[in-house]
């Protein structure tokens, strides 16, 4: 089967007073149709950067994104793309104009595109959409600021969905809901992506929410992809040394612990004029020279288990 | 929230309008300040029926009359009721004081719209024609274009909303390029959204509230602006009610007749403090709207 | 002389808007003791920092109010404390430290200063005195003393947040409130913050009532938790008692909303519908319109806590009856 979507050393840089910013700096990895990768990380590490030049909401620096086989990186039709791609966004407050109601909101993208040709026609769909996404039909006229945050976020989905895209990109969808509220909206995307095979980009700083709803998993790093593995599998026998530390430092919610500490040292910094070498190694416990001097490759150490570290090998066995 | 509990009933939906409005009559002075306003809006359209006479009837024989019960207001030097002057002059001063204002809120939403919207060389380039502008003077600006373009309503009007152009294109700047970095315009991107549409719906409704209030506190401006106008002998001619006039021709009487002077002097300062008091109470009440 | 350090009985805090009343807190009780730090554990809307609010006397009047309950420090009634009281107090006996660092640091002062400030206002330090000491706070948080004369826009969140707990501690408060100290942390941040946070508590002995959505950070740093809803406290106990024997439905409902590390799941278990509107509460036990296990009697008859194993408390008409006894 081919795939969706293809990133090809993707590269985004910014320019800033201190220097240029290597916010994404040569990430690559295929995602099929109906199937979710994970994007982990930090803040700094890129993620959002990511998804937002894949979906053209910011124009890569370097580095190619093949769309069902069409290379969209440079293309001028952005609009016609917003059909198949979409995003959701983190914040479920800053995301929707405050002054438009929810009918409002959902609506909109079905009239820019012009998708029906009358309003009758146009009011169903909007109808269909709040219900797929558990919106009760009376809440069409209400405004953002009246609802919770679980409500919001479901309108953002409603909005999402609207043009029928294939591929969304999920920017930290559950990050800003309550825990019981997270736990609604991750079964309702799951839902929609087992009855419409929507394939997605699924971005998050929590690994426990990104394990149970991804195929494929992808840790970044100021930028740079340090692992990448099938879900189960990076969880099973996890290789970076950062990846091992994220997980340490999720707390269990169990007072029998079943994981070991392990404590970085120093601060999460930003990836502006990088040298070469290993980003990771100032904190790394386990750094050597080598480490400072060149920049790892991201390299298949075990089948379809990729790992960007000089010393994956001996740190693991 | 519209949480619906077993035990209460859905929590009443309003509309952020009502809520605005209830915020609104909460402040005691706006309120004044809005009857106020509503009762000059009246004056202005029902001067025909209010007024006791019409404002033009010149009658020697009671000209430099003092108030009485036949001319609440005394009269002028040509015998005219002031007091009916002084109601049709509140029709004139709204009516400058509407138009222009608009006229030049208009011009100078679009230019800062625009400025903040695309940035770059446009906005350089409108930002330091607005400067120019406002580095004269209102009311000198106002004179220099009534002096070139000539006396008349109509001249008045032009000059006091080119006046008015840079506050506003400032102000809509300012709140557009914040408005532009919220996450819902970029929401507005990632569904398509063409540039029009997106400085249309998205960002000139969140950007209401300042523009609202700057009309508001404006006008009074305007109005203050026109009678300046009109007592410098520019903008309107006799024999037309306007307030300025008035208390330019009433100049010389100062003295005996002090209240040719007082009462249309009242009228502009009554008007002001109203569209001030109400304009105050208008940005508290959107003020809490905004934080959300 | 007991080890209670601080007793709550039956806190009521309403706030009084126009849209009516919004009973926040309503009857919390419960008890801390010197060195001893409580979780107080609920999701949005439950009362947590309302509760927080009024331990210090800073709930905002109007609109809110303490409508009753007492609150008792070494035996002393806070809510019947003068104002001038309060002020010595605060800091100084009791402190507090907010959510989110980056707005609780004043940007004009530089961090050595904001540290100074609050030993000079309590401790009668001469400025070269109290200086030293925000030096050795400084550096206590794991933070080098060069760094004294920089100001907040130069130091990352993390770090932030430590300046944070260095203000907080500076003069040796006996109790301290944390109220999410690293929810907008990043994880591996938080991690050494939850360190920093349980060595010094552990080096002052001070205690702590620690604030959080996070069932996880709980196990890192508290001694006995406390799960709190629509303004009351539904279930508490020590460690064991709350996460091995879990007895109230909202309780259980949280443990079943999260996704698992170890467990494989494919469909989370959420608790339907949402936290009633605190100006609407629903009669009898708050919880019953979601409760899994609602029984009729739970729409009329609001439940007291009940004590089911020593130490450990719930409110639940379940546990009731079994018990037969219960305090209020």
């Amino acid at each position: 089967m081919s795939s969706l979507l293809q990133v090809i050393d993707l590269k985004k840089y910014f320019r800033t007073p201190r220097g240029m910013l290597h916010a994404v700096d040569g990430v690559n990895f295929t995602l099929d149709a109906g199937k979710t990768l994970g994007v982990v990380g930090e803040s700094g590490c890129g993620k959002s950067t990511l998804g937002r030049v894949i979906i053209r909401l910011l124009d890569a620096t370097d580095g190619t994104v093949i769309f069902d086989g069409k290379d969209i990186t440079n293309t001028k039709d952005v609009k016609s793309l917003r059909r198949d791609m979409q995003i959701i966004f983190q914040d479920p407050f800053a995301s929707l104009n405050p002054r438009m109601s929810v009918y409002e909101i959902i609506e909109e993208p079905l009239i820019i595109h012009k998708m029906y040709s009358n309003k009758e026609a146009m009011h169903q769909r909007v109808q269909e959409l709040m219900d797929t996404v558990g919106l009760a039909s009376r809440l069409a006229t209400a405004y953002p600021h009246e609802l919770d945050g679980g409500r919001r976020q479901r309108i953002g989905i409603a909005r999402a969905l609207a043009l029928e895209p294939r591929f969304i990109v999920c920017d930290e969808p559950v990050s800003a809901l309550d825990v019981s509220i997270q736990a609604q909206i991750l079964n309702l995307m799951q839902d929609l992506q087992e009855q419409q095979k929507f394939t997605y980009l699924f971005i998050t700083h929590d690994l426990s929410v990104v394990k149970h709803i991804s195929n494929e998993i992808m840790v970044m790093y100021l930028g740079m992809v340090v692992e990448k593995s099938g879900a189960d599998e990076l969880f099973e026998r996890t290789l970076h040394p950062y990846t091992k530390a994220l997980l340490a430092a999720i707390p269990e919610p169990t007072i029998h612990k079943t994981r070991q500490r392990i404590l970085l040292r120093g601060e999460l910094t930003s990836p502006i004029n990088p040298k070469p070498g290993c980003r990771f190694a100032p904190r790394c416990n386990y750094a050597k020279d080598i480490c400072f001097q060149q920049t790892p490759p991201l390299e298949e150490v075990e089948p379809e288990h990729f790992v960007a570290c000089h010393r994956v090998r001996e740190i693991n066995d | 929230m519209t949480v619906t509990t077993k035990a209460g009933q859905p929590k009443k939906r309003r509309g952020q309008g009502k809520d605005i409005w209830r915020r609104l009559c909460k402040n005691r002075l706006a309120v004044f300040g809005m009857i106020i306003l509503a009762g000059l809006v009246l004056l202005a359209i029902f001067a025909d029926v209010i007024a006791p006479y019409p404002y033009d009837l010149q009658n020697y024989s009671e000209a430099f009359e003092f108030p009485s019960w036949r001319h609440p207001f005394g009269t002028d030097n040509y015998g005219r009721d002031i007091l009916s002057r002084v109601i049709y002059g509140a029709r004139i001063s709204l009516q400058i004081g509407f138009i222009s204002l608009s006229g030049g809120a208009l011009m100078g939403c679009i230019l800062g719209a625009v400025a903040g919207f695309f940035g770059g060389w446009l906005d350089t380039v409108i930002m330091r024609f607005t400067d120019i502008l406002m580095s004269i003077p209102k009311t000198i600006l106002a004179i220099a274009i009534a002096t070139t373009l000539g006396p008349g309503l109509v001249n008045a009007m032009i000059a006091v909303s080119i006046s008015s152009i840079p506050t506003f294109a400032r102000v809509v700047r300012a709140s557009t390029l914040t408005v532009k970095e919220q996450e819902f315009v970029e929401a507005a991107r990632a569904i398509g959204a063409s540039n029009a549409r997106i400085i249309f719906r998205h960002i000139f409704p969140n950007v209401l509230a300042p523009i609202i209030v700057q009309s508001t506190l404006g006008v009074g401006t305007s109005i203050v602006l026109a009678a300046s106008l009109s007592f410098l002998g520019l903008g309107i001619q006799p024999p037309t009610p306007e307030w300025g006039a008035m208390l330019s021709a009433a100049r010389g009487f100062i003295r005996d007749q002090w209240y040719m002077v007082f009462f249309p002097g009242l009228a502009i300062m009554l008007t002001v403090f109203a569209l001030n008091v109400f304009g105050d109470g208008l940005r508290d009440a959107l003020d809490p709207k905004l934080k959300n | 002389m007991s080890d209670k350090l601080l007793s709550v009985r039956d806190l009521t805090i309403h706030y009084i808007t126009d849209d009516g009343v919004v009973k926040a807190v309503n009857g919390v009780s419960f008890d801390i003791d010197k060195g001893e730090t409580l979780g107080l554990v609920g999701e949005t809307g439950a009362g947590k920092t309302t509760t927080a609010l009024g331990l210090m006397s800073l709930v905002p009047d109007p609109p809110g109010k303490v409508v009753g309950g007492e609150i008792l420090f070494n035996g002393k009634n806070m809510l019947k404390a003068s104002k001038h009281e309060l002020r010595a107090f605060r800091g100084k006996e009791m402190s507090m430290i907010f959510q989110d660092p980056m707005t609780a640091l004043n940007p004009i002062l530089t961090v050595g200063e904001q540290i100074a400030e609050v030993i000079q206002l309590h401790d009668k330090l001469s400025k070269a005195e109290a200086y030293k000491k925000a030096a050795e706070m400084l550096r206590l948080v794991g933070i080098p003393d060069e760094r004294m004369t920089e100001y907040p826009h130069q130091f990352s969140g993390g770090m932030k947040q430590r300046v944070v707990i260095a203000i907080a501690l500076a003069c040796n408060p006996q109790f301290l409130i944390a109220d999410e100290p690293t929810t907008a942390l990043d994880v591996t941040i938080q991690a050494q913050v939850l360190d920093l946070m349980a060595e010094l508590r552990k080096k002052f002995g001070t205690a702590m009532l620690m604030i959080t959505h996070d069932l996880g950070v709980v196990t890192e740093i508290c001694d006995k938790v406390a799960i709190m809803y629509a303004g009351q406290i539904v279930e508490s106990g020590d460690l064991e008692s709350i996460y091995e024997r879990t007895c109230h439905p909202y309780t259980k409902g949280l443990f079943g909303s999260l996704p698992s590390l170890s467990k494989k799941i494919h469909r989370l278990s959420p608790i339907p519908g949402l936290m009633p509107d605190p100006s609407n509460l629903p009669t009898g036990c708050p919880f019953h319109p979601r409760c899994p296990n609602a029984m009729e009697i739970c729409k009329s008859r609001a439940p007291v806590n009940t004590e089911i194993e020593p130490g450990h408390f719930v409110r639940c008409l379940l546990y009731e009856s079994k018990t037969g006894e219960g305090e209020k």
